[in-house]
C-alpha cells in the first residue's frame, strides 16, 4: 500500500478544483531533476541489476539452480557456496540469481497488466463519464474494497498455484487504484481548451483519448506504476509464504523464505540472502519511484 | 449532508453485494467437494448422509439461489455455519474479530504515535541529525515483508531476550505489542514520511506564515493550524490502509499464533472451509468500506473547506 | 485411522501409536524415580485444534491427549505396546471368538458422582455408533453384531452389546476377531455418564464428564486453550499434576510455535520443525530433555495399482528401486528418520520382516532402469506426484522426484494441494501416479496396517460416484492376501496369528509392492525434565501427564 502516500486522492484532486498533478511534457527536464537525486539513481542502479541478472541468469549463476546435491545440504556459506546450500543441497545463490527471473516477471508483468486495465476503464470513465462512469468506479470501488492478499488467495484458491494466477490476481485487484487515478486526471484534462479543439475538428473518441488526453493524465499512473513493482514482489513472496504461490521447485525468493523461516535463530544464511533481494528489490523501485514522482512534479518536493 | 449520506450508504451496499457476489462466484468454481471432505473424507459413509449435508448446507441449489440466500441471512448477520466445527460462522468469527480489532487499533496506534510523532518531528527538526536517521530508517523499512519483520522480531524478543512470550495469548494486553509493531511498522514508516512532506508543506503555508507574524505563540500555531492541517492526509492514508493491515494480519496472526480473523482465513483456507473464507472477507470487505465513510466524514470535519456534496 | 489432522500439517505428526520405547538413540536418560509423587504444578503444552475430544469422535494424536486424560476405558497399552487392563478385571473370548466377556472393577464414578458400570460402557458405544453421532471412528466397533442396524439408523440399540449385572460386558461379534481387545484401547471404547445425551449434545462435545485421570475446567474454548485439572475422585492410581493448560496453536506453524514456546520457557513438552532437530539435539540431549525413538508409523507412497503408469508390479518396483532413501534420511532429514524396507513397522518387533521390500533395500538404479523397461515406463513417461501443502514435505518430495526424473528419466510433475483436496484425487476411479501418505496404527497390531490399507474390503466404491470410501485408495486387491487376513482374525493364538499377518504382508508388499514404504515413523520431543518427573512418552506419543509430578 505505498500507493497512497503522496500522490492525490480522486475525490481531494476533483475537490480541490486543481489538477493533481501538472503535467510535465519536457522529457529531457524529468530526467535532468531525476539524474539530480542520489537516491532516484541508486534505485535506477539496483533495478538496473536486477534486469541485468535476470537476463543473463544462466551466466551469473554458478550453478544450476535445480541440481540437488544430498551430499551437501544445508551447508554454511563457503568457498564452493557464496550463500550456503538449501534442504536439497542446491546452491542458495544460483538460486537468488533465478530468482530475479521471477520477481522481474511477476513484478513488471503484473503492473504491466495492472495498468492496461486500469488505464483503459480509468480512461473510458472520465472521458465518457455518467453511465460508464458508474459502472466502472462502482466496479473499482468492489475491487478495491477487498484487501489484496485475501483476494489473491481466493483467486489462486480457484485457479491452483503458478506465476501466471500470481500475476493475474495481483493485476485484478490491483487495477482499481489505477482507475481512480487516472480518471480523475482524465476528468480535469478532458475540459482542456485543446481537447474541445480536437473534438471540434472532428476527431474521434479513441484519437482524443490516445493522442491528447492519455499524454496529459498519465503522470500519476506512471508514479503509482514504479511504486508498486516493489509491493508486487513481496505480495507475490507473501503468497508463497502462506504456501499458495508458485511450486516449491521453482527458485523464487518466495519459495526460499518459506522454506528457510524454520531455520531462523540456527541457519540464517538460508533466509538472509532472499530477504536481502526482496528488501534490495523493494527498494530500488521505491527509489525508482520517488525520483519519478519528484520528476514529473516538482511542486511537490 | 442528509443526501451526501445516503448516496454513500447506497454506494456501499453496491460494493458489498459485488463483492460478496464475486466471493461466491469464484468459490463456486473450486474443485473438491466441501461435503465429501466434510462428511467424514477417510470413512465410508452413507450416500443418504451426504445428500443430507448437501441440503443441509443448500449445496444442492443452483449458485444464484445459493446467494440470495446468503445475502438474506448476511442481512440478519447469520453468516452461515461452518464445515468443520458445524457452528455458525458468526459465532466463530466473532470472538476472533475482537481478537483482530485488538491488534488493529493497536497497530493503528501505533501507526498514529510513532509514525506521525517521528515525522512530525523530523519536519520540524528539518536537516538535523534525527532527520536524516528517520528519513533512512523510514525508507528502508518499507522494502521489508511483513514476515521478514515478524519473524525478526519474534526470535529476537521471544525466543532469544525472552522479554515477550512466543504464544500470543490475545486477552493479556502486554502480548500484543510484538504483533502489533509487527503490522504496524511498515505503515508506520509510510505515514512518518506522509507527516513529515505534508508538515513540510504546512509550514510553508501562507496561513502559518501570518500566524507567527501576528505573534501567535508557536506552540498554539503549531498545535492548532500546522498539526491539524498535517494530520489529514494521515487519517486518510490509514483509512485506506486498513485492507492492507487485514491482509498483513493474515501473515502477522500466523506467524504470532493470535487467534484472530487473520488466522483463522490462513487455516480456513487449507481446510476448504469455505464458508469461513467468505466470512472473513465479507467481514473486511465491510469494515473496509464503513471505514471509508467514517474516514471521510473526519475529513470534512478536520478541514472546513471540504464540503460534503 | 490415523490419516489423521495432524499429519494434513505437520511433518512430525502425531498419530495414535504404539510406541516401542528407546529402540533408537537417545532416549532421555532420566528415568521415572521412584521416590513418593507429591501433587502440584501446572503442565503446559501446545497442540493443533483438535476434531473433537468427546471420545465419540476423537481421531487425532491432539484429540487423543485430551480424551484419554479425561476417560479411561477397558483396557490401555503401554508405550512398548503392550496391552494390559485398566478398568478390565478379565477380557476372555469364547472358543471362536464370536463373544467377549469383559469384568469390569467395581465401585469407580465418573466426576459428576455417576457410576461407571457395564452399562456406562454400553451407553458410550451406542451413542458413538448411532446414525445421528456421524462419528468417523464408530468403524472401529463395526465388527459388534447390531453395528450395521445402528449405524444405518433402523436400530436405536446396539443389539450386540448387553450387562448382565453392574460388572459384566458381553460383546457378541458379527465378525468373529480374536483380539477384538486390542481395540478397545481405542477412545471410541470410552464409558460414557447418563448427563452425556446424544452425540450432537454440544454442551458435552465441549465440556465432556469422564472418568479419567483429569477433567475439564471449563469448556473447549475452540481454537484458544483447554484447561484440565486433577480429578480427585479417579478410580485408578490418581493423577500429580493440579493442572494441564492446553494452548491451542495455529495447525501451519504449530511445531514452531511449540519449539518457540518450549524455548522460552511457556511450554513443558514441544515437538520441533524438522529445521531445528539438530541443533535442539545438541541444546537438549546433554541435558536429559530429548526423546528420540521409532514410532509405530510408517511414511510411504501410495501409488494408483489399478490405473495409469504404476499399474504394474515392476513400475511400481522400479519406482521403489530409484529412490536412494538413505541418501534423502541422511541429507534431507539429517538422520531423523530411517529407511523403511517393510509395512508393517520395526516398531512391531515380533511381527516386522526384514528387507521384506526387496526394492526399498538399497537404490540400484540398473535394476530399476530395466524393471521401467519392462513395464513401458519409458523416459519421458509423465507420472503425477501429489502431497499435501503445509506438512513440511516439500523438500523431500522434491528430491524423490529429482531422482525419479535422474534414474528413469520419468516426467514428474509434483502437485502440492491441501490436504482434502489431496484424498479427494485419490479417492476418484480416474486417479493415477503416486501419492504421499502416511500411517500410524490405532492398536497394536499388525492387522490395523494391512486390513484398512490394502484389504478388498476397504476400498468400498460408492456405487454411483465409483469414489474409493475407504483407505484402500490405490484399490489393491489380491483373493490369497484377504483370505490370509481373514484367517489371522480368527486365529487365537498370538504367535500363529502373527505368522498369518507375516505371510499377508509377503504377498502384498513382498510380491506386489501394493504400497512403496519410503521412511519409518521417527518422532522427537523435548521435554522440560528440570521441573517434571515420571515424564515420558506413551504409545500416542503425548506426554505421560497421569504419572508426571513435580520433581
Amino acid at each position: 500500500m505505498t500507493d497512497e502516500t503522496t500522490t492525490a486522492q480522486p475525490q481531494q484532486g476533483s475537490t480541490d478544483g486543481e489538477p493533481a498533478i501538472r503535467v510535465v511534457r519536457e522529457w529531457q527536464e524529468v530526467w535532468h531533476r531525476f539524474a539530480a537525486n542520489r537516491l532516484a539513481l541508486l534505485g535506477l542502479v539496483l533495478v538496473a541489476a536486477l534486469l541485468v541478472t535476470a537476463a543473463f541468469a544462466p551466466w551469473i549463476a554458478p550453478y544450476d539452480p535445480l541440481r540437488q546435491d544430498l551430499m551437501h545440504t544445508i551447508e554454511p556459506p563457503s568457498g564452493a557456496h557464496l550463500f550456503g546450500t538449501d534442504a536439497l543441497g542446491r546452491d542458495q545463490l544460483s538460486r537468488v540469481v533465478y530468482g530475479t527471473r521471477i520477481a522481474v516477471i511477476v513484478g513488471l508483468v503484473s503492473i504491466l497488466l495492472t495498468l492496461i486495465i486500469g488505464i483503459a476503464l480509468g480512461a473510458v470513465a472520465g472521458y465518457f463519464g455518467r453511465f460508464y462512469d458508474t459502472v466502472v468506479m462502482r466496479g473499482a470501488d468492489i475491487f478495491f474494497a477487498f484487501p489484496l492478499l485475501i483476494g489473491a488467495i481466493i483467486i489462486i484458491t480457484v485457479t491452483g498455484r503458478g506465476i501466471w494466477p500470481v500475476v493475474l490476481s495481483l493485476a485484478v485487484f490491483g487495477w482499481a487504484t489505477v482507475a481512480r487515478l487516472l480518471r480523475s486526471s482524465v476528468l480535469s484534462a478532458r475540459e482542456m481548451d485543446y481537447v474541445h479543439a480536437a473534438r471540434a475538428l472532428g476527431a474521434g473518441h479513441l484519437r482524443v483519448i490516445v493522442r491528447h488526453i492519455l499524454p496529459n493524465s498519465i503522470a500519476p499512473v506512471i508514479i503509482y506504476g514504479t511504486f508498486n513493482v516493489g509491493t508486487a514482489v513481496v505480495a507475490e513472496a507473501s503468497l508463497s509464504f502462506l504456501g499458495v504461490g508458485v511450486s516449491p521447485q521453482v527458485p523464487e525468493w518466495g519459495n526460499m523464505l518459506a522454506a528457510g523461516r524454520g531455520f531462523i535463530g540456527v541457519d540464517d544464511y538460508m533466509w538472509m540472502l532472499p530477504s536481502l533481494a526482496v528488501v534490495l528489490t523493494t527498494l530500488g523501485f521505491i527509489f525508482v519511484g520517488d525520483g519519478v514522482r519528484d520528476a514529473l512534479d516538482p511542486k511537490l518536493r | 449532508m442528509g443526501r451526501y449520506l445516503l448516496r454513500r450508504l447506497g454506494q456501499m451496499i453496491v460494493v458489498l453485494l459485488g463483492a460478496t457476489l464475486i466471493l461466491f462466484a469464484c468459490l463456486f468454481v473450486i474443485p473438491g467437494d466441501p461435503v465429501g471432505s466434510l462428511a467424514g473424507s477417510e470413512r465410508a459413509r452413507d450416500p443418504a448422509v451426504v445428500k443430507e449435508l448437501r441440503e443441509h448446507y443448500g449445496l444442492d441449489k443452483p449458485l444464484a439461489v445459493q446467494y440470495v440466500t446468503y445475502i438474506g441471512h448476511l442481512v440478519q448477520g447469520d453468516m452461515g455455519e461452518d464445515y468443520i466445527q458445524r457452528r455458525p460462522v458468526s459465532e466463530i468469527l466473532g470472538p476472533k474479530l475482537v481478537n483482530t480489532s485488538k491488534l488493529a487499533v493497536a497497530a493503528i496506534v501505533f501507526d498514529v504515535l510513532i509514525g506521525a510523532g517521528v515525522g512530525a518531528l523530523a519536519a520540524l527538526r528539518r536537516y538535523s541529525l534525527w532527520d536524516t536517521a528517520v528519513t533512512l530508517v523510514t525508507t528502508v523499512l518499507v522494502g521489508f515483508p511483513t514476515f521478514v519483520i515478524g519473524m525478526l522480531l519474534l526470535n529476537l524478543f521471544a525466543v532469544q531476550l525472552k522479554w515477550v512470550p512466543v504464544i500470543g495469548d490475545a486477552s493479556d494486553p502486554a502480548q500484543v505489542i510484538l504483533p502489533a509493531i509487527t503490522l504496524a511498522i511498515i505503515d508506520a514508516a509510510l505515514v512518518a514520511r506522509l507527516m513529515r512532506g505534508t508538515m513540510l508543506e504546512v509550514l510553508r503555508a501562507d496561513y502559518v506564515k501570518t500566524a507567527i507574524a501576528k505573534g501567535v505563540p508557536r506552540r498554539q500555531v503549531l498545535l492548532k493550524h500546522v498539526l491539524r492541517n498535517s494530520v489529514i492526509p494521515v487519517v486518510t492514508y490509514i483509512g485506506i490502509s486498513f485492507g492492507g493491515l487485514l491482509g498483513g494480519a493474515i501473515i502477522t496472526e500466523t506467524i504470532f499464533n493470535w487467534d484472530g480473523v487473520g488466522m483463522a482465513m490462513s487455516t480456513a483456507i487449507q481446510q476448504q472451509n469455505n464458508p469461513i473464507v467468505v466470512g472473513v472477507a465479507t467481514w473486511g470487505v465491510g469494515i473496509f468500506v464503513v471505514l471509508n465513510l467514517v474516514v471521510d466524514l473526519m475529513y470534512a470535519m478536520l478541514d472546513p473547506r471540504i464540503r460534503l456534496s | 485411522m490415523k490419516l489423521t489432522k495432524a499429519l494434513q500439517w505437520t511433518a512430525v505428526a502425531a498419530a495414535t501409536a504404539l510406541a516401542v520405547s528407546a529402540c533408537s538413540s537417545g532416549s532421555a536418560d532420566k528415568h521415572p524415580g521412584s521416590t513418593v509423587a507429591k501433587n502440584g504444578g501446572t503442565f503446559r503444552l501446545g497442540i493443533v485444534e483438535p476434531t473433537a475430544i468427546d471420545p465419540y469422535n476423537t481421531q487425532e494424536s491432539e484429540g487423543t491427549l485430551v480424551t484419554q486424560n479425561l476417560f479411561t476405558g477397558l483396557t490401555s497399552v503401554s508405550a512398548d505396546g503392550k496391552i494390559s487392563n485398566a478398568l478390565a478385571e478379565s477380557r476372555t473370548p469364547n472358543d471362536d471368538c464370536s463373544q467377549w466377556t469383559f469384568k469390569i472393577k467395581g465401585g469407580t464414578t465418573f466426576s459428576n458422582g455417576e457410576p461407571v458400570d457395564a452399562a456406562a460402557f454400553v451407553r458410550g458405544w451406542t451413542r458413538a455408533a448411532a446414525k445421528d453421532a456421524a462419528s468417523d471412528v464408530a468403524y472401529h466397533l463395526g465388527e459388534i453384531d447390531g453395528f450395521k442396524e445402528l449405524n444405518s439408523g433402523t436400530a436405536v440399540t446396539f443389539r450386540g452389546l448387553s450387562a448382565p449385572d453392574a460388572t459384566t460386558l458381553v460383546v457378541k461379534m458379527a465378525i468373529p476377531d480374536c483380539e477384538f481387545d486390542v481395540r478397545t484401547f481405542h477412545t471410541v471404547f470410552s464409558p460414557v455418564p447418563q448427563v452425556a445425551g446424544a452425540a450432537s449434545n454440544k454442551a458435552y462435545n465441549d465440556q465432556p464428564i469422564g472418568n479419567g485421570p483429569f477433567k475439564m475446567e471449563g469448556p473447549w474454548q475452540h481454537n484458544s486453550k483447554i484447561t484440565l485439572v486433577r480429578n480427585d475422585s479417579y478410580g485408578l492410581t490418581k493423577a500429580h499434576l493440579d493442572r494441564i493448560e492446553i494452548s491451542i496453536l495455529n495447525a501451519a506453524n504449530a511445531d514452531q510455535l511449540e519449539y518457540q514456546g518450549f524455548q522460552a520457557g511457556q511450554f513443558d513438552w514441544a515437538r520441533m520443525p524438522t529445521e531445528q532437530l539438530t541443533a535442539a539435539k545438541a541444546t537438549y540431549k546433554a541435558k536429559g530433555d530429548w526423546y528420540e525413538w521409532d514410532a509405530n508409523g510408517m511414511n510411504y507412497l501410495l501409488p494408483m495399482d489399478f490405473n495409469g503408469p504404476t499399474k504394474s508390479k515392476e513400475a511400481r518396483e522400479a519406482i521403489s528401486y530409484a529412490i536412494d532413501r538413505d541418501a534423502i534420511a541422511k541429507g534431507v532429514f539429517k538422520g531423523f528418520r530411517t529407511s523403511a524396507d517393510s509395512l508393517v513397522p520395526p516398531a512391531f518387533v515380533d511381527a516386522y520382516q526384514k528387507g521384506v521390500c526387496a526394492s526399498c533395500v538399497k537404490q540400484d538404479k540398473d535394476k530399476a532402469k530395466q524393471l521401467a523397461a519392462q513395464a513401458g515406463l519409458t523416459p519421458g513417461t509423465k507420472l503425477y506426484f501429489g502431497y499435501n501443502t503445509g506438512g513440511g514435505h516439500d523438500p523431500w518430495v522434491q528430491a524423490v522426484a529429482a531422482q525419479l526424473g535422474d534414474v528413469l528419466g520419468l516426467d514428474v510433475h509434483i502437485d502440492g494441494i491441501p490436504f482434502k483436496q489431496l484424498l479427494d484425487k485419490e479417492k476418484t476411479p480416474d486417479a493415477t501416479g503416486i501419492y504421499r501418505a502416511a500411517w500410524g496404527a490405532d492398536y497394536p497390531t499388525p492387522g490395523n496396517f494391512l486390513n484398512p490399507l490394502l484389504a478388498t474390503s476397504s476400498i468400498d466404491e460408492d456405487q454411483t460416484t465409483h469414489k474409493v470410501q475407504g483407505d484402500n485408495r490405490g484399490r489393491y486387491s489380491n483373493p490369497a492376501f484377504d483370505a490370509l487376513l481373514h484367517q489371522a482374525t480368527g486365529t487365537k493364538d498370538l504367535a500363529a496369528r502373527t505368522k498369518l499377518y507375516q505371510q499377508a504382508e509377503k504377498i502384498a508388499i513382498g510380491d506386489d509392492l501394493a504400497l512403496i514404504p519410503l521412511w519409518n515413523r521417527s518422532q522427537q520431543r523435548v521435554a522440560n525434565n528440570e521441573k517434571w518427573a515420571n515424564l515420558t512418552y506413551d504409545f500416542s506419543e503425548n506426554p505421560t501427564l497421569a504419572t508426571a509430578s513435580l520433581k
